[in-house]
C-alpha cells in the first residue's frame, strides 16, 4: 500500500504543493517576488479554469476578462454598498458569473455558434460589458471605487502582504486542477473530449452538446468569478478596465500554448510565461521602452508556430528523456508502460 | 426633429462605406483562405499610424499618402503570411488564432515603441470644410472618405469578377485541390489574397485618420467591427457587405446621437451576438 503512494509522480506531487505551501515564508520579506508569484498563480488558475471549457471542450472562449469583471464588481459592490464581507462576496461572484454565462451561452449553444464566431462574440462580450459598466454610473462608473483600507483585516480581506491572497489563489488553483482531472474521468469529461474533437460526429453518438458544454463554461465561469473576487481585493480597488480584452486574449493563449486539455498545461504556460512577461518588463522595459510584449508576441508565435502540442507535452518529452538516460532500463520499461 | 434623423442617417452612411472596405480586406482573407485572422484591426491601426507618420514626417497631404501606405501595408501582409499564416493553413483555427494574436500583440507593441501610446491625428488635408445641401450638411473629409472607399470597393469588386488573378482568387475560395490541379497556384493566391486584404486597410486608415485620432490600442475594436459586418453579411457577397457596413455605420451613428455616444460600439456588438444567434450565415451569406 505504502509502496504504492509513494511513486515517484506522487512523492514529486507531494513536494511541489508543500514547496508552494511554504513560498511566501521563504520568499516572504521580498514582495517583489511574492506579488510576481501571485500573477503567475492568478493566471494559472483563470487558464487552468478555461482549459475545461476551452482544452477539453474545444471552444475557444475569449471572456475570461468579462467573468473576472463581473467577480470583481460583485464582490467590490457587496463589500462598499453594503460593508459585506468577500468571504461571502467572492462564492457569490462565482454565481454571478456563472449566471451570467449560463444567459449568454445557452443560445450561443442553441443556435450552434461556435468555432471563430464563438471565440469572437465571447471577445464582443468583454467589450460590451466594458462599455456598459462604464456606463452604469451607480456602480461607479468610470471612477475607481476603493475599498476600505486596513493594514491586517481577516473581514474585509484586506492585508498590506500578498501572502493571504497567495494562499487563496493557490486553493483556487489547487481546486481547478483537481476539476481538470477529476472531470477527465466522469461522463461529462468523456463528452466534452468527445465535442473537442469534432462536435458532429459526438452528436451522431448522442452528446448532448448544449447540455455539455454549458456545464464546462459555467464551472469555468464561476472559478474565474471567484478569481475576480480575489482580485479586486488584491488590488484594493475595481473599475470597469477589469473587463480586459488583452487578459482574456492570454489566458486562452496560455491554454493554447501550455497544452490543450493536459490538466497542468496551462499552469506550466503561465508559470514559463507569465513569469517571462514579467522578466521582459524588467529588463528590456528599461532598455526600450515598451518593447517587451513585442519580444513576448514573438516567443508566442514561435511556440504556437513550432509545438503546436504545446509546453506540457514538450516538459513530458523532456522529462521521459532524462529518465530514459539516468534510470535502469528495465524501470523505465515499466513505468513508461504503465503510466503513459 | 426628421432633419436631425437623417443627417445622423447620413453620417452612418458615410462611415458605414469605409467600414465596408476594412471588411473586405477582412472578407477576402476569411472568406477566400478560410484563414482566421485577429490581427485585422491592428493593420488598420498600423495604416493609421504609417498614414499619420508619412503625412507629418515628409509633409505630404493625407490624401497622397496611400501611394506610400498600400505598398507598405501590401507588403507587410505578404511578409506575415510567409512568415506566420502560411504555417498555419494545414493546422486547427485554434492554431491560427494564436498567432495572428501574437501577430497583435506584436503590431501593437512595435507602435507603442515607435509612436508612444498618445493618441496622434494628423494636420488639415486639402479636403476640408462642408458641404451644405439644403438643411444637410456633409462633412467633406467625410464625404470625400466614403466616395474613396466605395470607388474602391466597385474596383475591388470588378477585379475579383474580371481579372484572372480576381478569378483565381475566387476559384481557390471555392475549392482549393481542384483549383491547383487547373494550374493555379495556391500559395502565391493566398498570398495575393493576404497581401490585398491587408492592402485594403492601408486606404481605410488613410480614410479614417482623416477625422479620427489614432491610438495603438484601437485595433481591437476594427477588428470586432470587420468581424461584425462580415457577420452581418455572410461570405461570399460584396453587395451584401456594403449594406451590412451601412448597416453598421447607421447603427453607430444613431446610437451616439441618440443613446449615448459611449454605446456605440456597444450597439453593434450587441447587433454582432445577436445575429450570430438568429442567422449564423449572415443576412446574404452564399456558403
Amino acid at each position: 500500500m505504502l509502496k504504492k503512494i509513494s511513486t515517484p509522480k506522487n512523492l514529486l506531487l507531494l513536494g511541489i504543493i508543500l514547496f508552494t505551501l511554504v513560498l511566501p515564508l521563504v520568499i516572504g520579506s521580498n514582495q517583489y517576488v511574492l506579488v510576481l508569484t501571485t500573477t503567475v498563480i492568478l493566471f494559472g488558475v483563470m487558464a487552468t479554469s478555461w482549459n475545461l471549457i476551452g482544452g477539453l471542450g474545444g471552444q475557444l472562449d475569449l471572456a475570461a476578462g468579462a467573468y473576472l469583471g463581473l467577480g470583481a464588481f460583485t464582490t467590490g459592490t457587496l463589500l462598499t454598498r453594503w460593508n459585506i464581507t468577500p468571504w461571502v462576496g467572492m462564492p457569490l461572484s462565482g454565481l454571478v458569473a456563472a449566471g451570467v454565462a449560463a444567459l449568454i451561452g445557452a443560445p450561443l449553444f442553441r443556435f450552434r455558434v461556435r468555432g471563430v464566431w464563438y471565440a469572437l462574440s465571447s471577445s464582443a462580450l468583454v467589450q460590451v460589458l466594458y462599455t456598459a459598466f462604464m456606463m452604469w454610473s451607480s456602480v461607479g462608473g468610470p471612477m475607481d471605487q476603493y475599498l476600505p483600507r486596513y493594514d491586517a483585516s481577516f473581514y474585509y480581506l484586506r492585508y498590506n502582504t500578498y501572502a493571504p491572497y497567495y494562499y487563496i489563489l493557490l486553493m483556487l488553483l489547487y481546486i481547478a486542477l483537481y476539476l481538470n482531472y477529476y472531470i477527465r474521468g466522469t461522463r461529462l469529461g468523456f463528452q466534452l473530449m468527445a465535442l473537442g474533437e469534432s462536435e458532429e460526429a459526438a452528436e451522431v453518438l448522442g452528446v448532448n452538446a448544449r447540455n455539455s458544454k454549458l456545464k464546462a463554461l459555467m464551472i469555468y465561469a464561476y472559478l474565474v468569478g471567484v478569481t475576480g473576487g480575489v482580485y479586486t481585493c488584491l488590488f484594493g480597488y475595481y473599475h470597469p478596465r477589469f473587463f480586459d480584452s488583452n487578459m482574456s486574449t492570454e489566458v486562452a493563449i496560455l491554454g493554447i500554448v501550455g497544452g490543450l486539455g493536459i490538466p497542468y498545461g496551462p499552469l506550466l504556460a503561465a508559470a514559463v510565461l507569465v513569469r517571462g512577461r514579467e522578466l521582459l518588463r524588467a529588463n528590456l522595459g528599461t532598455v526600450v521602452e515598451r518593447s517587451s510584449m513585442a519580444v513576448y508576441a514573438v516567443i508566442l508565435v514561435v511556440i504556437a508556430l513550432f509545438r503546436p502540442s504545446g509546453l506540457a507535452v514538450l516538459a513530458g518529452d523532456i522529462y521521459r528523456a532524462i529518465r530514459l538516460r539516468f534510470a535502469k532500463d528495465t524501470y523505465v520499461k515499466s513505468a513508461d508502460s504503465a503510466g503513459d | 426633429m426628421l432633419d436631425n434623423l437623417i443627417q445622423n442617417f447620413i453620417n452612418g452612411v458615410m462611415l458605414g462605406a469605409i467600414y465596408t472596405l476594412i471588411a473586405l480586406g477582412l472578407s477576402i482573407i476569411f472568406g477566400v483562405m478560410n484563414i482566421v485572422n485577429f490581427a485585422h484591426g491592428d493593420f488598420v491601426m498600423v495604416a493609421m499610424y504609417a498614414t499619420f507618420w508619412i503625412s507629418t514626417g515628409l509633409g505630404w497631404d493625407p490624401v497622397a499618402t496611400p501611394l506610400i501606405t498600400i505598398p507598405l501595408l501590401f507588403l507587410i501582409g505578404v511578409l506575415a503570411y510567409y512568415l506566420l499564416i502560411h504555417r498555419t493553413l494545414r493546422r486547427n483555427y485554434v492554431t491560427q488564432i494564436a498567432v495572428t494574436v501574437g501577430l497583435m500583440v506584436f503590431l501593437r507593441s512595435i507602435t507603442q515603441v515607435l509612436f508612444q501610446a498618445r493618441p496622434r491625428t494628423i494636420t488639415q488635408s486639402i479636403i476640408q470644410g462642408t458641404l451644405n445641401l439644403g438643411p444637410y450638411t456633409f462633412t467633406m473629409t467625410r464625404l470625400a472618405s466614403a466616395i474613396v472607399a466605395v470607388v474602391f470597393i466597385v474596383a475591388i469588386y470588378l477585379f475579383l469578377a474580371k481579372s484572372w488573378a480576381g478569378w483565381a482568387i475566387r476559384a481557390a475560395s471555392d475549392d482549393l485541390d481542384s483549383a491547383s490541379l487547373l494550374g493555379i497556384n495556391p500559395t502565391k493566391t493566398y498570398a495575393l489574397s493576404f497581401g490585398l486584404g491587408s492592402a485594403l486597410t492601408a486606404v481605410g486608415g488613410a480614410l479614417l485618420i482623416t477625422f479620427q485620432q489614432v491610438d495603438p490600442t484601437m485595433g481591437m475594436r476594427f477588428g470586432l467591427l470587420s468581424w461584425a459586418i462580415l457577420a452581418l453579411a455572410g461570405l461570399g457577397s460584396i453587395p451584401g457587405l456594403l449594406i451590412s457596413g451601412t448597416i453598421v455605420g447607421v447603427v453607430e451613428s444613431l446610437t451616439a446621437a441618440y443613446w449615448d455616444p459611449r454605446a456605440r460600439s456597444l450597439t453593434v456588438y450587441l447587433l454582432f451576438i445577436l445575429i450570430l444567434w438568429i442567422k449564423p450565415k449572415g443576412l446574404f451569406g452564399r456558403k
